[in-house]
């Protein structure tokens, strides 16, 4: 344990807007603004954060998808990866050709499983597909069984791989992701809002379908998700996000427990209960909506709704800075 | 455990999407008969050399057998003048149908077997007296009746009517194909890989879809006599654009899906998300769009050739035969313009019927179905 195997700094994704005649760009979304974070290996760091704080665009600009989708994105900061020997790589700024040898090792789930599988391959060509491209040198029936044997591992039978993915339920399609992205063998999945998109009953066996593939093949999860009970059940550490930057990091019982940052209190407090009254937990109501990221407020980006807003809030840029209950938190003003 | 599973049960037969719309298609009795009819009639119009001809299929002649049809058919000379069969020489070749005749009247065990109808869109009209103007049905002076009767050269309406049919199919179809050859590569490429190489290449289409098409083609057969193969690229020049900006707004769409996000991150190379992954998913407008394709096809060689600015004089077509038809219309010539009217007519209706189906074959709405 305690082993790095990616180290993000300062990492900033920002997405240019144009407009105008000759389209020029006339503003610019900054969904993630500076954040930094750390994962070890066989580690699942849990990634919160409400609507729109830039949660999927971090886990994106991991394995660098955006610019297919957005030519107008800009990158910058690092993200380092460390392979077993040790030796860092900044994934950022590879070529697309150098980022190949990278992409077995990080690899995706995705939110929606009814976009995230191409409707006209069948499973099988679907599971098969990054084999195809990491591991050309395998024999057809070696393909044949290490894809038969991956669907039994996420609890489908092998039968199915000859059919095609709008024969599934949402879980079960969840599950051809899941299978999907363990072919290569990861030592990073970045999962992003892997269970959202599903009924509550299933949620709970593809999330502990996950922690069981996690505790065999002993790779690291980036977390992403909005719903707290389900990152803490995951988790060992949380990092909260708002409006792109890191408000709090730490621990999952830490941060799930005893929140520091006024954020993370509010955030904690909306987690139902199923019985509020035996807690006595004091619900804390946020007013206003999230700022857009296109006029971020200057200073502390939370000011404008947070209880405890000072007039000086507006003066800086808060850090995170180790807190009283163990966790990092960026406010200067809570302990 | 497994809660999901249900939805499907190992052992029964799976069906991809386009089997699927296939079946539909089949389902719609319309559009799949259409499509039919008219696949067997296009087939069979490649046959016409040894149905509609006046080359004999089978001449038996002092104890040798000769193909000249069949000949005709795969491209070999089938040249045989009237000294071949020991007949005075009348210049040129010889005309099967009188040679019939002959031999009948010689008795000798000499016989000619004509194919199913015995004209031919093309014909020296000169030995058997001049047929001009002959209404359907009515015989000749020495022929059978000929179905459409005669145009004012006395060539056969319905073979010309027939042959135009392949003319104007065939055409039709390379103009499709080669449209969708020139449009899909562009539209994909500039949806794909959007920004400023898209901004460029759509204003450079726009300008481009400015081009007179009509005025071209007015001018450019005016200097060189036209072809086939001009008029096809002279048509050709604007009309990939329509498909081109129809495959471009699927690739818009169809690039930020998430299935296109996963092979990304699997590390697909690029050409291969564009055609295994994207391509496929994009065929929808692609395939729904084809029959009205070829009907503007068909229709714009009619048009040309009615003007007069299509195929070179002689080429048995629908829209030259209806200029001619035109020409004559207060002399009640009426079969004239009906037959390549009606001729039209069926095909036109045919392909837009197959089209219909096509869309509703296609239509992920499964009660959109108007009857």
């Amino acid at each position: 344990m305690s082993v790095r195997m990616l180290d993000v700094r300062d990492l900033h994704v920002h997405f240019a807007m144009h407009g105008g005649v000759f389209q020029r760009k006339v503003a610019e979304v900054r969904a993630v603004d500076g954040i930094s974070f750390g994962i070890e290996r066989g580690e699942t760091l849990g990634l919160v954060g409400e609507s729109g704080c830039g949660k999927t665009t971090v886990g994106r600009a991991l394995i660098n998808v955006l610019t297919h989708s957005s030519p107008d994105v800009a990158l910058s900061g690092e993200v380092n990866y460390i392979d077993k020997q040790g030796n860092e790589t900044n994934l950022i700024h590879l070529s697309k050709h150098q980022m190949l040898k990278y992409r077995q090792h990080v690899q995706m789930i995705f939110q929606d499983p009814y976009s995230s599988l191409n409707q006209r391959m069948t499973v099988k060509q679907i599971v098969a597909e990054p084999l195809s491209i990491h591991k050309p040198e395998m024999k057809r029936a070696e393909v044949d069984d290490r894809v038969s044997w991956l669907l039994e591992k996420v609890g489908l039978q092998p039968e199915y791989s000859l059919r095609f993915p709008h024969e599934f339920s949402g879980g079960q399609r969840q599950r051809i992701g899941i299978a999907r992205a363990l072919a290569t063998n990861p030592e990073l999945i970045i999962c992003d809002e892997p269970v959202s998109a599903l009924d509550v009953s299933v949620q709970a066996q593809v999330i502990n379908l996950m922690d069981d593939l996690r505790s065999e093949f002993g790779m690291s999860y980036l977390f992403i998700a909005h719903d707290l009970s389900v990152v803490y059940h995951i988790s060992h550490r949380i990092a909260v996000m708002y409006l792109g930057n890191i408000v709090e990091l730490g621990r999952a019982d830490e941060v799930y427990f005893t929140p520091t940052h006024p954020y993370t209190r509010a955030l904690i407090s909306a987690v139902p209960e199923p019985d509020p009254a035996k807690t006595g937990r004091q619900r804390i109501v946020l007013t206003g909506d999230i700022p857009t990221p296109l006029s971020k407020p200057s200073g502390c980006g939370f000011r404008t709704r947070c209880p405890i807003a000072r007039p000086d809030c507006a003066t800086f840029t808060p850090q995170l800075e180790l807190k009283k209950s163990g966790a990092l938190a960026a406010c200067p003003y809570v302990e | 455990m497994k809660a999901g599973k249900q939805a499907v049960t190992p052992g029964k037969k799976s069906q991809s999407l386009l089997s699927r719309r296939w079946q539909k298609f089949k389902s719609l009795k319309r559009g799949y008969y259409s499509f039919v009819i008219l696949v067997i009639i296009y087939l069979l119009s490649f046959l016409l050399p040894v149905l509609v001809s006046n080359k004999a299929l089978v001449v038996q002649y002092n104890g040798s057998k000769m193909f000249p049809a069949f000949a005709d058919l795969v491209g070999l000379a089938s040249y045989h003048g009237y000294e071949d069969f020991g007949l005075k020489s009348a210049g040129g070749e010889v005309n099967y149908r009188r040679l019939s005749q002959e031999f009948e009247k010689a008795d000798n065990g000499n016989y000619v077997i004509m194919p199913l109808y015995p004209f031919s869109p093309q014909e020296d009209i000169s030995v058997e007296g001049n047929e001009k103007f002959l209404p359907p049905l009515t015989p000749g002076t020495h022929t059978a009746a000929r179905l459409l009767g005669t145009d004012d050269r006395g060539r056969d309406v319905f073979a010309r009517m027939a042959y135009g049919l392949n003319v104007s199919l065939s055409f039709a179809l390379l103009l499709a194909i080669l449209e969708y050859c020139i449009g899909v590569p562009i539209g994909a490429i500039s949806g794909y890989f959007g920004g400023k190489f898209d901004l460029i290449l759509q204003r450079v289409v726009e300008i481009w879809f400015t081009l007179p098409v009509l005025f071209i083609i007015i001018i450019v057969v005016s200097l060189v006599s036209p072809n086939f193969f001009l008029l096809l690229g002279l048509l050709l020049l604007v009309s990939w654009i329509s498909i081109a900006l129809y495959i471009r707004a699927e690739f818009l769409r169809e690039r930020t899906r998430d299935y296109v996000a996963a092979a990304v991150s699997i590390g697909v190379p690029t050409w291969k998300i564009i055609v295994r992954h994207i391509l496929p998913n994009s065929l929808v407008p692609i395939i729904t769009f084809f029959p009205f394709s070829i009907v503007s096809g068909i229709t714009a060689l009619v048009s040309l050739d009615y003007l007069g600015f299509g195929l070179p004089p002689g080429t048995p077509s629908w829209g030259e035969m209806f200029g001619l038809g035109v020409q004559y219309i207060n002399q009640n010539k009426w079969w004239l313009v009906m037959s390549p009217m009606s001729a039209m007519f069926f095909t036109l209706s045919l392909t837009v019927f197959v089209g219909e189906a096509v869309r509703e074959a296609f239509d992920p709405k499964t009660f959109s179905r108007l009857r």
